[in-house]
């Protein structure tokens, strides 16, 4: 708790002492550069963990301080102005989250697109602010009002902005201890891999969207207040690309970082606006090269050099907490595909796929390249949607459901390049892996939650043969090939799903690894019987964990029978020999 | 509908589509989402008055425009945007710098308030009963020779098919003998230059300030999103849709109403259809 209750106390010192050391106006002026630190803190949150820009902060900010000006021009009491801004907060939130989650639901990678529509929302509110005349006072602005409680802004309504900029850089500090901190950071790392493990990934992203939202919202009604009139610059575009550049220099993956930005730039940018012509295009450049070369801007830099001073204690593993009980499907259900087409474009690549699986057991696919083995996953997963057909599991048909249900349904899925979270530590991808079909919206704000470790996972752990146990601090872009593979197997059989879905486990491996994978494969079937699907190459290994073997070939089924059949198949054996099948 | 009504479309369209085509080289074909699009537009729109303060003759504003542009392109795509390929966000960001820079730059330049050009052509033409500048029937019959020209030479050309290559594979592209630097350099500059040619044609019909560009680009951008990338047709019904609902909502309601209908549009549009009506990638 000391990493987040030092630099909180800290900051909360140097804030009260400013107005004792320098007097009322320069707390007045660094008051107003905390309220654009508290959007930019926002921004941050979103842009630094979730990897989501958008454009257009200065949107809530901006009908936040309209909003705020005028139920403080009705000079209300103060507990119902309180309870009204609550209120319009709700609703700033909610509407940016309903935006984002809209627009990420079509995609995964509409990331600029999301950019520009928020960009363009802002100018149209600003357009909005600037001729509804009658409503706004128009680019006179609203003024004409009383701040908050009747404080006066150049002296204790200084102590207000403080207290909000603490409490949000506490909350924010808080946030990075919780689980959802490591969603909203694994969005940006390995969004498809998040969505097999079941998080709608659309969801995230809008919460996240919804925080940010509330953030600028919260620093539009201060402003209302500290200001006493609101123009329509409030809520503009001039405002928003503002805000991104006090963000970006600052720091975006620090909570601290864009408070630091904006006092910083603010205070710069007063005392040399004037004198200084070349002060905007100077900006510019200096945004630029941060984009570029330095994206931890200023706070990175003063990490560093902290760092330097004080060597960080090592870090101490904590004991895991056993997780909550899996909520997927486990029940063994029948795999069956009903005539399954699917065609990209004109590329034909599943021609009429059909075949039922056992309830149990492990089936191998098999095929040349291009057979459309990985394609049959995909259909299974929702990957890929299908032109016609369909794929029922047990009652229920599965095909062409966004990817995020697979996983709830009991089916989960290891890709055939190892794709684990690679910015993050060993650890860190276990948590969110035992996070998977288990966590609740609660458990996300609970501390303990980090420390899941699911019953799964820890049985592949506590393999004496399985290297993982000594590198869980390691950072997983240390990790070789074969140590990534048994990684992704962990992390895919956490949630113990009713069906796993394999993609080549053993490439890669030596043959000791290749030894250990196909007995941790076969002792995960036997446990509950479970059905496990795998695509090889490699036949010893098709020989010696299946029970079944599908052959593909040209997006058909060329075969699907026991091993030793499909071994004295003539038409397998033509296409295998490079007949003229 | 009256025949004004129907012009001011054609007007909005043809000058929507040619922004909009530059934008589709170099978001739909690069990969780089250029958030300085609309500068250049801005660039253009600002060469008569660099004609004029250097007192050339006005006949000199087109080539200027393209020297200005195309120089500026240029310069950006050597030092920035080449190292760029393949990290379309990191792209956006870097471009949303340039974008401020441009513009702070012919700020002070040029200073921040609004200007004014009058047309080349001036008077008006009487088209089925209307009066309607002449100028700007000039402007609409050039841009549609420009994309009939287009429209026929991409049939034949095998450029956009080594653009793709590049694209999707640089190193690749490189090794079957595609100049990569160059014919990257080239199409971004191109693209650019599309939006400062537009600029110059509508720099007599708009008020001309250094904040102007950002309008286009959003208005291309959603063009894009509603036509899909990567073909002419796509390009066309989706400009077609987005000058369309602007130009006749604000003819009957306001210019915000008519702002805020396409923006729903296209939300709406990236929610149901992602990749727009027409999409050959993909």
């Amino acid at each position: 708790m000391a990493s987040v209750l030092l630099p909180v106390s800290l900051l909360l010192g140097a804030l009260l002492l400013i107005p004792e050391l320098f007097g009322d106006f320069v707390a007045y002026q660094i008051g107003l550069y905390l309220i654009y630190g508290i959007a930019a803190q926002g921004l941050g949150f979103i842009w630094g963990k979730t990897g989501v820009l958008p454009l257009g902060q200065a949107l809530f900010f901006g009908v936040a301080a309209y909003l705020a000006a005028s139920t403080l021009k009705a000079d209300l009491p103060l507990v119902l102005t309180l309870a009204i801004s609550g209120l319009v907060l709700c609703a700033i939130g909610g509407f940016a989250f309903l935006l984002a989650t809209l627009i990420f639901r079509g995609r995964s990678e509409s990331g600029p697109y999301f950019s520009l529509i928020t960009l363009a929302l802002a100018m149209i509110a600003e357009q909005i602010a600037g001729t509804a005349t009658s409503i706004t006072g128009g680019f006179n602005g609203m003024s004409g009002f009383a701040s908050l409680g009747h404080l006066d802004p150049f002296g204790s309504y200084y102590y207000v902005i403080v207290g909000m900029s603490v409490g949000v850089s506490l909350l924010l500090f808080i946030l990075n201890k919780l689980p959802v901190h490591l969603l909203a950071r694994a969005v940006l790392d390995n969004e498809p891999r998040l969505q097999l493990l079941g998080f709608p990934t659309h969801v995230i992203k809008g919460a996240a969207f919804a925080f940010s939202a509330l953030l600028a919202a919260l620093a539009g009604g201060l402003f209302a207040s500290h200001q006493g009139i609101v123009t329509p610059t409030s809520t503009g575009f001039a405002l928003s690309a503002e805000l991104l550049i006090l963000t970006a220099v600052g720091g975006r993956f620090h909570v601290l970082g864009p408070l630091l930005g904006a006092v910083i730039i603010g205070w710069l940018s007063a005392e040399l606006r004037d004198s200084f012509p070349y002060w905007e295009l100077l900006m510019a450049f200096v945004f630029i090269t941060v984009v570029l070369k330095a994206p931890g801007g200023i706070a990175e830099v003063c990490e560093k050099v902290l760092a330097r001073f004080m060597p960080s204690a090592s870090a101490s593993r904590q004991a895991s907490a056993i997780a909550a009980p899996s909520r997927t499907v486990q029940a063994p259900a029948k795999l069956k595909f009903h005539d399954v087409e699917l065609k990209i474009g004109v590329v034909r690549i599943l021609n009429g796929v059909s075949f039922e699986t056992p309830a149990s057991g492990v089936v191998s696919i098999i095929g040349p390249n291009g057979a459309g083995k990985t394609s049959v996953l995909n259909t299974i997963t929702g990957n890929l949607r299908l032109t016609s057909g369909r794929i029922t599991f047990g009652e229920d048909v599965i095909s062409s459901r966004p990817v995020y249900k697979a996983l709830n349904r009991g089916i989960a899925r290891k890709l055939q390049v190892p794709s684990v979270f690679a910015s993050f530590s060993v650890s860190e991808n276990l948590t969110i892996a035992s996070l998977a079909g288990r966590v609740t919206l609660a458990d996300l704000f609970r501390f303990s939650t980090v420390r899941w470790r699911s019953s799964a996972i820890s049985k592949v752990l506590n393999h004496p043969k399985v290297p993982l146990n000594r590198l869980l601090n390691e950072p997983v872009a240390h990790l070789s090939q074969g140590h990534r593979q048994f990684l992704e197997y962990a992390m895919t059989v956490a949630a113990e799903p009713a069906l796993l879905l394999l993609d080549e486990p053993c490439a890669g491996l030596s043959p000791d690894e290749t030894a250990l994978m196909t007995e941790l494969i076969k002792q995960y079937q036997e446990t509950a019987q479970r059905l496990v699907i795998v695509i090889e190459h490699d036949m010893s290994i098709v020989e010696a964990i299946s029970d079944k073997v599908l052959v593909l070939h040209l997006g058909q089924v060329l075969a699907f029978d026991d091993y030793s059949s499909i071994r004295t198949n003539p038409e397998v054996q033509a296409v295998y020999a490079g007949g003229t099948k | 509908m009256s025949t004004v009504l129907i012009l001011n479309l054609a007007w909005q369209i043809s000058t929507l589509a040619l922004v909009a085509l530059g934008l589709a080289i170099v978001f739909g074909q690069l990969r780089i989402m250029n958030m300085a699009h609309g500068e250049f537009v801005m660039l253009g729109a600002y060469a008569p008055f660099i004609t004029s303060s250097l007192g050339l003759s006005p006949w000199l504003q087109v080539p200027v425009c393209l020297i200005t542009v195309g120089s500026i392109a240029l310069l950006m795509e050597r030092s920035i945007i080449r190292h760029l390929y393949g990290r379309m966000f990191d792209s956006l960001l870097a471009t949303w710098g340039i974008a401020i820079l441009m513009r702070e730059g012919v700020e002070l330049f040029f200073g921040r308030g609004y200007q004014s050009v009058s047309p080349p052509v001036s008077g008006t033409v009487s088209i089925l009963g209307t009066d309607y500048p002449a100028y700007r029937i000039v402007v609409i019959c050039i841009i549609l020779l420009g994309f009939t020209a287009l429209y026929w030479w991409s049939k034949t050309s095998k450029i956009a098919n080594k653009i793709k290559a590049m694209v999707g594979n640089p190193d690749l592209a490189q090794a079957v003998g595609i100049n990569t630097a160059r014919l990257s350099s080239g199409a971004f500059v191109f693209g650019c230059c599309c939006a400062g040619i537009a600029g110059l044609l509508l720099a007599p019909t708009i008020r001309i300030e250094p904040m102007m560009g950002l309008d286009y680009l959003i208005r291309s951008f959603f063009a894009l999103v509603v036509g899909g990338l990567g073909s002419l047709e796509g390009l066309a019904i989706g400009t077609g849709v987005i000058a369309g609902t602007q130009t006749v909502l604000g003819a009957i309601a306001s210019q915000t109403y008519g702002y805020l209908s396409v923006l729903t549009l296209s939300i709406l549009f990236l929610w149901l259809k992602p990749n727009g009506v027409r999409s050959s990638s993909r």
